[in-house]
């Protein structure tokens, strides 16, 4: 059979915020660059972030600020040398963007307004009501395709080509023929999202399966600190979509079932602001002490009726509207049943600060970049503050555009055989031709359960053991999953298949990350071991897979920087 | 005791694939609804628990991305925005579900969106302004000149009023209201450069805003309340205001409205047919309906047409509200 093969300078894997900014910078400096996505570029998740990105722009404000409340966020686990290269370009990329085109809300003199989000000394989350990421999205794509960028969408990115840490192609299907090919290339960028779909009560798209994650770790390359998972506080009670931060910086009080206003117990000064994964926890000690409200009194409340109608309706109309919608609760009227649902991916595809994977603790690999929320740079380390995502996405993922621009002229240009594509091609036929009686839906369940109830707010060493082994099962038995579509167009029942094999490879690192990380820092809470371990854990969790899918760990080294670690209270 | 919580529902459900079926068919799927079900809960239940090969797109699943497009009983539906329970509310315990356009279906409630995403370049979809690389300041913008966008911005391209249009039904070559809107939002935005040329883009007869049939349709549809004939009447508006209108049957039937209001107090229309389409086209292409409509009675000729007892205040009226000299 044959396969097409496509040549290009470089190919980026993804058309949220990190892929398109990425993508722009390369070809307005005249390099031929084509961006593969499973949906429409603007259907990206990076869409879906509502209160704001951060940038230090107001006069009490100070970068340094920024750089400070970021580390102590990161329960000082994030790494300096990024995090101080992200909090000086944040201005710039704010002021950037909305000369791009952006549209955001005003102060009556004309600059763009500003919000308080948790964790955050000062207001410094830009927004555009609460649908921030909304407009960015819209933007760096508008402006992407104005330069000419060449995108395939609905083109389900499944391989790469890679030896010894070269990369060189993603071997990739159209969704619409089931047709491969091979996008060959002397850079690879992926910008493939988070992996926070693999939890039954999350707040991510249905797309948001990590496949960017998987891919990697099959070829034997490290993933870091797949631990950390950040669970937000705020999630809609009845299915986990996400009610913002916004919700909180605009005055939003948290009440459990007693009417009590629980975080003065948990955070005495930042109350409901205190960092998420403080927060998040918050709730859920007052969820399992019986002072959850709801059906099944999981949830807790939030009340924002103080703030008013005529607030609610110009700074959260869309947070007033999902609620509605979803759970038939008007904030205006009443509080909202919300509960801790996980959310952002703070480990990734290691990278340092230009945006070079990593090909261990010490080495780089050759041709191969990542940026966004599938990455680990790492500015968010244990904990990431509200309105960094988006700030990261973009900001890295035009950074990392610039890095491979530079390194274009000197990367030799391997091209690559039809024999690459022979991995994806058996995938999909394996899956096709399997024929047992397991079912992607329900293996998905599973999996998805058993991630929210063992690993996550709350973890013991006893209770990851029970995932991994139920991990171990399903993998097996995957194995004898059987679809029921044997066609080439638009087949979801094939592209839901491969999607849980990447959710099944990528859970393996979460847990066995947390297995092996005998300490509670940021997102990562152990019951048996409550505290911060300086001494032995301040340090990235690196992981990598075997062929059976089992994962062994290794760390490397924090990167310091001014801010030394303290006890971290809010 | 009867529990208000839950409804039987049969859904009619659209099924095509390309690959093996000469025509689409109606499959029926019985389904217990819950109160809380959006219409994405009752897709995921028909692929995850009937039939693993019923596609459809989605992704974000609240309301944002667009992805999820489809009609119910032929009303345009977002199906992670949409209650089940107020769909039976509208039409009742059987509910036929369709994809945004039978004729463009490849599989089932997936169709071939090329025209959608053609119409949406052919705006100039961007912000047209010398991009500074490295800015030391924003542009300043007034949160008054930030509502004129008129949240034409936070439309999510789901295609729902494109898919709703009879506009675009009976004339393929009409860019439609999704597309018209995001004119609009850069044509109202004060940072943008490419104002007129937009402008002139889509004041094309036979594809620009001067074919809306204003039936209000794409407001209907909107699942953002993003109004776009709204938006297309701004646009109509802004022809005038910057002098790009020209001088044909569209523009002079609209400002026929005014002029007949402004003399009458009432619509003369007879006259507004003279008006738009001259003397001359009118009786060659009208007189026939013309002479037909006199016999019935149904033309009242322009000295016996009566004028509004409140004429004067209806003057003052138009006065106030024509923002535009035409």
């Amino acid at each position: 059979m044959s396969v097409p093969i496509h040549q290009y300078d470089a190919v980026i894997v993804g058309a949220g915020l990190a892929g398109l900014a990425a993508a722009r910078e390369i070809k307005k400096a005249g390099f031929e660059v084509c961006v593969i996505t499973k949906l429409h570029p603007l259907r990206s998740h990076s869409g879906a972030a509502q209160g704001g990105i951060n940038a230090a722009l107001s006069e009490k404000d100070s970068i340094e600020l920024h750089e400070y409340d970021t580390v102590k966020g990161s329960d000082y686990l994030g790494d300096q040398d990024a995090i101080e290269f992200m909090c000086g370009e944040a201005p710039t990329t704010i002021k950037w963007i909305e000369k791009m085109g952006a549209v955001f809300s005003r102060k009556d003199d004309g600059h763009i307004n500003q919000r308080p989000f948790g964790g955050q000394s000062e207001p410094r989350a830009c927004f555009a009501a609460d649908r921030t990421g909304l407009t960015l999205l819209q933007t760096i794509y508008e402006q992407a395709n104005r330069e000419g960028v060449e995108f395939h969408d609905e083109w389900y990115a499944g391989d790469i080509i890679e030896n010894n840490g070269v990369v060189s192609g993603v071997v990739a299907y159209d969704i619409r023929d089931t047709k491969v090919a091979i996008y060959n290339a002397k850079a690879i960028m992926f910008a493939t999202g988070g992996y926070a779909r693999s939890f039954a009560f999350n707040s991510n798209a249905m797309s948001n399966t990590g496949d960017g994650l998987s891919i990697v770790a099959r070829h034997g390359l490290p993933l870091e600190d797949m631990e950390f998972v950040q669970f937000h506080p705020t999630g809609l009670g009845v299915n986990g979509v996400l009610i913002s931060e916004a919700a909180r910086g605009e005055g939003g009080q948290l009440l459990n079932s007693l009417g009590e206003r629980f975080m003065k117990k948990y955070a005495p000064n930042k109350l409901e602001l205190a960092s998420r994964d403080v927060v998040s926890r918050a709730i859920t000690q007052e969820v399992l002490a019986g002072r959850g409200v709801g059906k099944n009194k999981t949830s807790v409340h939030i009340d924002l009726r103080h703030l008013g109608a005529e607030k609610i309706m110009e700074r959260l109309p869309e947070l007033r509207d999902l609620a509605l919608t979803f759970q038939g609760q008007d904030m205006i009227d009443e509080p909202i049943e919300i509960n801790a649902t996980a959310h952002y991916s703070m480990g990734g595809i290691p990278v340092n600060v230009a945006g070079r994977v990593r090909k261990n603790a010490n080495e780089l690999t050759t041709g191969f970049y990542a940026a966004g929320e599938c990455a680990c740079v790492s500015v968010h380390g244990a904990n990431r503050l509200g309105a960094n995502s988006v700030l990261e996405a973009l900001l890295f993922g035009r950074h990392v555009g610039q890095t491979i621009m530079a390194d274009l002229p000197t990367i030799e240009f391997i091209p690559a055989s039809a024999d690459s594509a022979t991995t994806l091609q058996n995938e999909l036929d394996g899956l096709k031709n399997s024929n047992g009686d397991e079912r992607v839906h329900g293996i998905r369940t599973e999996l998805q359960d058993i991630m929210t109830s063992n690993a996550g707010v709350f973890r013991t060493g006893e209770s990851l053991e029970v995932a991994k082994a139920k991990i171990v099962e399903l993998r097996e038995r995957f194995k004898g999953i059987r679809i029921d579509d044997k066609s080439i167009s638009f087949n979801t029942d094939l592209q839901e298949a491969l999607e849980l094999g990447h959710m099944i490879d990528y859970s393996m690192f979460i847990v066995e990350g947390a297995i092996g990380r005998k300490e509670s820092r940021g997102a990562h809470f152990r019951d048996d071991y409550p505290t911060r371990d300086d001494e032995n854990y301040m340090k990235h969790t690196m992981a990598t897979m075997s062929d059976d899918g089992s994962v062994s760990t290794y760390t490397m080294d924090v990167v310091p920087g001014k801010f030394e670690p303290q006890e971290r209270t809010y | 005791m009867i529990d208000n919580s839950k409804r039987d529902v049969k859904f009619k459900v659209f099924r095509f694939n390309r690959d093996s079926d000469y025509l689409p068919y109606y499959k029926e799927y019985n389904i217990e609804v819950s109160q809380d079900d959006v219409m994405l809960d009752i897709l995921n239940k028909i692929k995850w628990e009937f039939d693993g090969s019923f596609s459809y797109r989605r992704s974000c699943r609240h309301g944002i991305c667009g992805s999820c497009s489809i009609k119910v009983n032929d009303k345009s539906t977002l199906a992670c925005k949409d209650r089940v329970f107020d769909l039976i509310d509208l039409f009742g315990e059987e509910l036929i579900i369709d994809p945004q356009s039978k004729k463009r279906a490849a599989k089932d409630l997936i169709i071939d969106k090329k025209d959608f995403w053609d119409k949406y370049n052919s705006v100039t979809p961007y912000l047209v302004a010398d991009i500074e690389e490295r800015p030391e300041e924003e542009n300043l913008v007034t949160p008054y000149e930030y509502e004129m966008l008129d949240e034409a911005d936070i439309c999510i391209q789901c295609g729902g009023c494109y898919y709703s249009c009879p506009a675009v039904e009976a004339n393929e070559d009409y860019m439609g209201p999704a597309a018209l809107a995001l004119a609009m939002r850069f044509t109202k935005d004060v940072r943008d450069k490419g104002v007129e040329q937009r402008l002139k883009d889509v004041n094309q007869l036979g594809s620009g805003i001067w074919d809306c049939v204003k039936c209000m349709e794409c407001f209907q549809a909107c699942p953002k309340g993003v109004n776009p004939i709204g938006k297309i009447t701004t646009l109509h508006q802004q022809t005038f205001e910057k002098e790009i209108h020209n001088d044909d049957v569209a523009t002079r039937h609209a400002v026929g409205f005014k002029h007949s209001i402004d003399k009458h107090g009432f619509l003369d229309e007879g006259g507004l047919v003279m008006y738009s389409d001259g003397i001359f086209k009118t009786m060659t292409h009208h007189a026939p309906v013309g002479l037909k409509m006199l016999s019935k009675g149904k033309i009242v000729m322009p000295w016996n047409l009566p004028k509004s007892k409140k004429l004067d205040e209806i003057k003052k009226l138009v006065k106030i509200s024509s923002k535009v000299k035409f």
